[in-house]
C-alpha cells in the first residue's frame, strides 16, 4: 500500500446507497472528508445522517458505493476492523459501559494491549502489565485533559449525560484514531459542557491532526466550529463547502434552514 | 446414617465440588460476557466421553487421555460457538441446549460411546493414586473415608480454576469480557473484536465443564448418558443464582449452600413417603431461590452495585 498523499482526502465517501425495507436511507451520498479537518454533516431528520455513520463504521453493509479511509475501501470490513485502522466513531445515544468504572472505560479502548491476548497474558504475563501500566497511564491523562480525573473509580451509569458524552469522546481518543465520527456530540450536553467538549476537539485537531467529522443540528455550533459542511437531504448530499457559502446556499435553506426558520 | 456423619458430608462436598467447577464456567460466560449458555451439560459429557473411551477404547493412561479431553470440550465449545454466537443472545440459549440434547442422544445410541450401558473401567489408574493419597491422609490422622482422595482433589481443582479466574478477569482480556457483556456493539466500535472473545469464553466454560466431568465420571465409576441431561445445566445456574452476579468467590458459597440444603434436608423427619419427601426437598430449594431473588437479586456474594448501574 503507498503512502496515501497529504493532499489526499482521509475518507472518500462514493455513490453510497442503502435501502430499509424500500427507504433509500441513503441514496448515492458522495462527498469527501479533508485530513486535518473539522467537517459537519447537517441535514432534517431522516436525511440519512446516522445511517452514513453506521456504514462508514461497519454497523451495516452498503448496497452499493465505496467507502475509502485512507485511500483503502473499507466497506463491508467489520466494525473492529474499521477501528482499528484508526476510524472510531461515537453514537448518537451515549454508550458507555454502565457497570464499569470511567477508567475501565478508559483503558479499555487502549489499542494493542498484549493483555487481551490470552496466549501472550500467559507467556509473557511481564510485558502485559507494564504494557497496562503505560496504558492507565495515558488514561488517567486524558481523562484529566477531559476533567474527568476525579470520577476515574466511579461507575460510567453514574455519569451525567455530559459527562457521559464527553468520556465517550475521550474513550474514543484512547484507540489512537486519525478519523472521529462522532453523532450529535451535543445533544442532551450543557451549554458550558458542550463548548468545552468542542473546544477538546478543536485543541486534538491542533495538536495531533486528529479529523473530526459530526453530526449537529445546532447552526450557532456549526458554523462557528466547523471548517467544512456537508449537507445532505434525502439520502443524497446537496451541498457541500466552506460554512459561510453553505450558509448563502440556496438549495441548503430551501432544504434546511428554511424549513427550521418557518417552524 | 446419621445428620451429622463426615462420611455423609464428604459425599456432599464431592458433589457441590463437581458443580462448583461446572458453575465457574457458566459465570464466566453469563455473569461476565453476557453469554446465555444453556449446553454446559453438553461439554461435560464430552470432556467426561472423551476421557473415557480414550482410556478403555484406546487404552490411554488417565493422566494423558484428560489434557485431551479438554482440548476436545473447547473444540466442541469453538464449533457450537461458531454459528450460534452470531445469533442473538436468545437464540443462541436456545441452540446451546439443543447442542447438549444432540450429545447426550448421541451417546446414548452410539456403539462406540457403549449406549446406554455407558463406560466403565477407566479408573483404575485413579484409585491407585486415591489408594495411596488416602494412606497419607490415614498417616494424618483423617480417617479412612473412601471419598476423602476425591474430595480432596475436587476441591484443590476447584481452588486452582477459581484463582486462575479471578487473575483472569483482572486482566485487560477479562474487562473486554465485561465490557461486551454490557454493551457489545460499543466494544466493536473500540476495535474489540466480539465474536473472538465470545468463543474464548465459550471455550473456558467448556474446558471447565470437561474438569467437572472428569470429577462426576470418577464419582460414579461409569459413565452413562442420564448423567448429562439438561437438569445438571440447571443446578448449574441454581449455584450461580445464590452465588451472586458476577462472582467466582459466590460460586464456592453457593454450590455448598446448595447441596447443604438439597442434601440436609433428607434428614427432615415428616409422616411421608421417601417419594414425597424426595420432591418436598426440591419444592424448598426452589422456594429458597425464589425468596432470594426477591429479596436478594443479586446473589449472596455478587456485586449489587455493579448490577443496579445495569437498568
Amino acid at each position: 500500500m503507498t503512502e496515501a498523499a497529504p493532499q489526499e482526502p482521509i475518507l472518500v465517501i462514493e455513490d453510497l446507497h442503502k435501502n430499509f425495507g424500500g427507504v433509500h436511507a441513503v441514496a448515492g451520498a458522495s462527498f469527501v472528508v479533508e485530513r486535518g479537518s473539522i467537517t459537519a454533516l447537517i441535514g432534517p431528520n431522516g436525511a440519512g445522517k446516522t445511517t452514513l455513520f453506521d456504514l462508514v463504521t461497519g454497523f451495516g453493509a452498503p448496497d452499493r458505493g465505496a467507502v475509502r479511509f485512507e485511500g483503502r475501501d473499507i466497506s463491508g470490513l467489520p466494525p473492529h476492523r474499521i477501528a482499528r485502522l484508526g476510524l472510531v466513531r461515537t453514537f448518537q445515544l451515549t454508550r458507555v459501559f454502565a457497570a464499569m468504572t470511567v477508567l475501565e472505560n478508559m483503558m479499555l479502548a487502549g489499542p494493542r494491549q498484549p493483555g487481551e491476548v490470552l496466549i501472550r497474558l500467559m507467556v509473557s504475563a511481564r510485558s502485559a502489565r507494564h504494557a497496562e501500566e503505560a496504558n492507565r497511564e495515558r488514561a488517567l491523562a486524558l481523562l484529566g485533559a477531559f476533567n474527568l480525573e476525579s470520577k476515574a473509580a466511579d461507575y460510567a451509569g453514574t455519569l451525567s449525560g455530559g459527562q457521559r458524552k464527553l468520556l465517550e469522546l475521550a474513550r474514543a481518543l484512547m484507540v489512537e484514531p486519525r478519523l472521529v465520527l462522532l453523532d450529535e456530540p451535543m445533544a442532551g450536553v450543557n451549554r458550558v459542557l458542550g463548548q468545552r467538549l468542542l473546544d477538546d476537539v478543536d485543541q486534538r485537531r491542533r495538536e495531533d491532526g486528529t479529523t473530526f467529522l459530526f453530526v449537529e443540528h445546532d447552526m450557532d455550533v456549526v458554523m462557528t466550529r466547523a471548517d467544512r459542511v456537508i449537507v445532505m437531504a434525502e439520502g443524497a448530499v446537496i451541498a457541500e463547502g466552506p460554512p459561510d457559502a453553505i450558509r448563502a446556499d440556496q438549495r441548503v435553506i430551501d432544504a434546511y434552514l428554511g424549513k427550521a426558520r418557518s417552524r | 446414617m446419621s445428620f451429622l456423619h463426615p462420611d455423609f458430608w464428604i459425599g456432599v462436598g464431592v458433589i457441590a465440588g463437581i458443580y462448583g467447577i461446572f458453575a465457574l464456567g457458566l459465570q464466566i460466560n453469563v455473569g461476565f460476557t453476557g453469554l446465555l449458555n444453556f449446553g454446559q451439560a453438553g461439554f461435560m459429557s464430552i470432556g467426561a466421553y472423551t476421557m473415557g473411551m480414550l482410556v478403555v477404547n484406546g487404552g490411554w493412561s488417565l493422566w494423558a487421555a484428560m489434557p485431551v479431553a479438554i482440548v476436545a470440550a473447547i473444540i466442541a465449545g469453538l464449533l457450537v460457538g461458531l454459528p450460534s454466537l452470531r445469533l442473538r443472545s436468545d437464540y443462541f440459549a436456545i441452540a446451546t441446549i439443543a447442542f447438549a440434547e444432540i450429545v447426550r442422544y448421541t451417546f446414548q445410541n452410539a456403539a462406540f460411546a457403549g449406549g446406554n450401558q455407558g463406560i466403565i473401567g477407566y479408573d483404575e489408574e485413579w484409585r491407585r493414586f486415591a489408594a495411596w493419597l488416602s494412606d497419607r491422609f490415614a498417616a494424618l490422622g483423617l480417617g479412612d473415608n473412601s471419598q476423602l482422595p476425591l474430595f480432596f482433589a475436587v476441591w484443590v481443582a476447584f481452588a486452582v480454576c477459581l484463582i486462575a479466574l479471578l487473575v483472569l478477569q483482572r486482566s485487560p482480556w477479562g474487562r473486554v469480557l465485561k465490557a461486551i457483556r454490557e454493551d457489545e456493539e460499543a466494544a466493536a466500535a473500540l476495535g474489540k473484536n466480539v465474536l473472538a472473545y465470545k468463543l474464548q469464553s465459550l471455550g473456558v466454560a467448556a474446558a471447565l465443564a470437561a474438569i467437572a466431568g472428569f470429577f462426576l465420571a470418577l464419582n460414579v465409576t461409569y459413565l452413562y448418558p442420564g448423567e448429562f441431561d439438561p437438569t445438571f445445566t440447571f443446578f448449574g445456574y441454581a449455584v450461580l443464582i445464590l452465588g451472586g452476579f458476577a462472582s467466582y468467590g459466590g460460586i464456592a458459597l453457593g454450590t455448598i449452600l446448595l447441596w447443604t440444603l438439597i442434601e440436609g434436608l433428607r434428614f427432615v423427619d415428616l409422616p411421608l413417603s421417601s417419594g414425597q419427601l424426595g420432591s418436598l426437598r426440591f419444592v424448598l430449594v426452589g422456594l429458597v431461590l425464589v425468596l432470594l431473588s426477591m429479596l436478594r437479586p443479586e446473589g449472596l456474594l455478587g456485586r449489587r452495585a455493579e448490577m443496579q448501574q445495569r437498568r
